[in-house]
């Protein structure tokens, strides 16, 4: 698949360069007063001042991680299921999986299954993997988009529902705990789970990459794949297996976080002009990252999912309209 | 030579319903065009996914020649071998909304490709070749979903050519076509058996351009295959299940 723009390694170096001004701003802007080369040497000079370096290590390097891993986890995951299921409006949120993946960390949360942040994570990534499964075997049955678009919210509302029950039985503590973190935020991440999202997003990243060449194969359906020589079921299952793990991940550290999923795959396609996912994944995952970063500059105060809503919505809107035209739902 | 040998091969969806096929034997050999004919729900889609691998047979085997000495069954085949030798070509298949006609008959290479699915200059230019051979060029850069039928069976014939493969199936490849666009089709299929040494067999409901286009006709009437020379076709007998009903 040969690029036709010779444009395309232009924009990816182009939004690489914006994701590194983007980090350089998270890390300098904030409520305190930091200038850049207090920054810088918080980050490389042991030893200096610590009010400083406990602003930098302590806020500013988690926010920006969180934002970082969590725009290109969602990207990827969004792309991966919107490739796998053939359907532009599939994403972690609209299918259900982030939602199972919260009533993972509500269990973990609020029924009293503490396992320290590796039970959330794991208890996430279960939630996340059991919708999976459920939304795969609806696939499987039938074939219509919306039917799939319908049954994800429905499971989604099923296990709101579900987490409604949790919330009622549980103490005040754990209620707070769990309510704060369905807000949905890149501040809530501390310093030392970094390496276990970073791990997570990229075992997810992994096992979405390792199948190019099914992703590349998946929009003209199982049966081309197989006859190009592509595994087919057992890239699937890698690819839902990662795109779960990537919307797990996500969701275990800085809460439900929508839009951003449905949202950068179009985008990245409206940029690169292409369906090689040799060129999408990338580009998803530095779009979703720089999309991330600028949500994350906004003061705290004002939600994240409103302001992901703010850009996420016409992006869907404008997909809506033209799938519709074409008769493709 | 040979490129594909069926020896009693018997096809249908599982145990319980009755085969669709009972013994089908025959082989394809480089170079011709074999028009596959039949009531609708024969089985000739079903023959066809057989010879492919997709579906298992009930008994016997589809052996497909994958070095030019020996033959080997599809089904014990890796999948990408299977790809390197054989394409099902079916003009049904929806045209996703976003390829273009370049990105679609560059997924031809696939089978050759790497883990990450990269391209090679090699594989740019055969798949360039291909395009000019089935006369696509000058759209390239259009989404595939925008052609007309007739242009997009040619679209799908390129990305078989740019797979190199010996063997082509094609299921019902006029169904949508006018009578000019068959006419060229069919003609495009025999220059591709004679020019590229390729075995295809192409099921069709016409008479006129099987006898016309083709060098053998093999026919699915009721659970059995018959096969004879196009030009025999009607003192055969083999196209009296048309006027049957």
């Amino acid at each position: 698949m040969r690029t036709t723009g010779g444009g395309r390694p232009l924009i990816m170096v182009v939004l690489a360069l914006l994701l590194l001004v983007l980090c350089t701003l998270t890390l300098v802007l904030g409520p305190a007063n930091v200038s850049v080369s207090q920054v810088f040497d918080s980050i490389v000079k042991t030893g200096s001042d610590e009010a400083v370096s406990r602003i930098v290590w302590g806020l500013r390097i988690p926010r920006m991680a969180a934002a970082l891993l969590a725009g290109m986890a969602l990207s990827v995951s969004g792309l991966a299921l919107q490739t796998v299921f053939r359907n532009p409006l599939c994403g972690p949120f609209v299918l259900g999986i982030s939602s199972g993946a919260s009533l993972g960390v509500a269990v973990a949360m609020l029924a009293g299954f503490g396992f320290g942040c590796l039970g959330v994570l794991g208890s996430a990534t279960v939630g996340a993997l059991v919708v999976t499964l459920a939304v795969m075997w609806l696939a499987s049955r039938f074939e219509r988009n919306s039917v799939l678009l319908v049954a994800g919210l429905l499971i989604g509302y099923f296990i709101d529902a579900l987490v409604s029950v949790l919330v009622a039985q549980s103490d005040a503590e754990s209620l707070r705990v769990y309510v704060a973190w369905g807000m949905g935020s890149f501040c809530r991440l501390v310093l030392d789970d970094i390496w276990l999202f970073f791990g997570a997003v990229v075992v997810g990243l992994a096992f979405v990459v390792c199948s190019m060449r099914y992703l590349n194969t998946a929009l003209m359906g199982d049966d081309f794949a197989r006859g190009l020589g592509v595994p087919v079921r057992c890239s699937k299952r890698f690819v839902l297996l990662g795109s779960s793990l990537l919307a797990a991940a996500c969701t275990a550290f800085c809460g439900p976080v929508a839009f951003v999923g449905i949202a950068t795959p179009h985008l990245a396609f409206m940029l690169f002009k292409t369906t090689n996912c040799r060129v999408l994944v990338p580009g998803a995952a530095l779009c979703g990252a720089n999309l991330c970063l600028v949500a994350g500059l906004f003061p705290v105060s004002i939600p994240l999912n409103a302001l992901l809503s703010v850009v996420g919505v016409p992006v869907i809107l404008f997909v809506i309209s033209r799938s519709a035209g074409r008769g493709n739902l | 030579m040979n490129l594909l040998e069926c020896k009693s091969l018997k096809v249908g969806y599982g145990c319980e319903k009755p085969a669709l096929i009972e013994c089908a034997n025959f082989d394809l050999a480089a170079g011709e065009v074999v028009a596959l004919m039949g009531e609708n729900g024969c089985g000739k889609s079903t023959l066809l996914k057989t010879l492919a691998g997709f579906i298992e047979p009930l008994s016997g085997q589809a052996l497909l020649n994958v070095d030019g000495v020996s033959f080997k069954n599809v089904r014990e085949l890796g999948l990408r071998q299977v790809a390197r030798n054989l394409a099902l070509v079916r003009m049904s298949n929806v045209a996703p909304a976003r390829f273009t006609v370049r990105e679609f008959v560059g997924l031809g290479r696939m089978p050759y490709s790497g883990f990450l699915d990269g391209r090679s200059a090699d594989d740019e230019r055969i798949v360039e070749s291909a395009m000019s051979l089935l006369d696509v060029l000058h759209f390239a850069e259009r989404p595939v979903a925008e052609l007309s039928d007739g242009e997009r069976s040619r679209v799908y014939l390129a990305e078989a050519v740019a797979q190199q493969v010996r063997v082509l199936l094609l299921d019902e490849p006029n169904a949508f076509l006018d009578i000019p666009r068959s006419h060229a089709l069919f003609n495009m299929l025999r220059n591709l058996a004679e020019s590229k040494g390729m075995g295809i067999i192409v099921s069709t409901h016409s008479m006129e351009y099987a006898e016309k286009y083709c060098h053998r006709i093999m026919v699915v009437d009721d659970g059995n295959v018959r096969v004879g020379r196009a030009h025999e076709a009607r003192e055969m007998g083999l196209f009296d299940w048309t006027e049957r009903k």
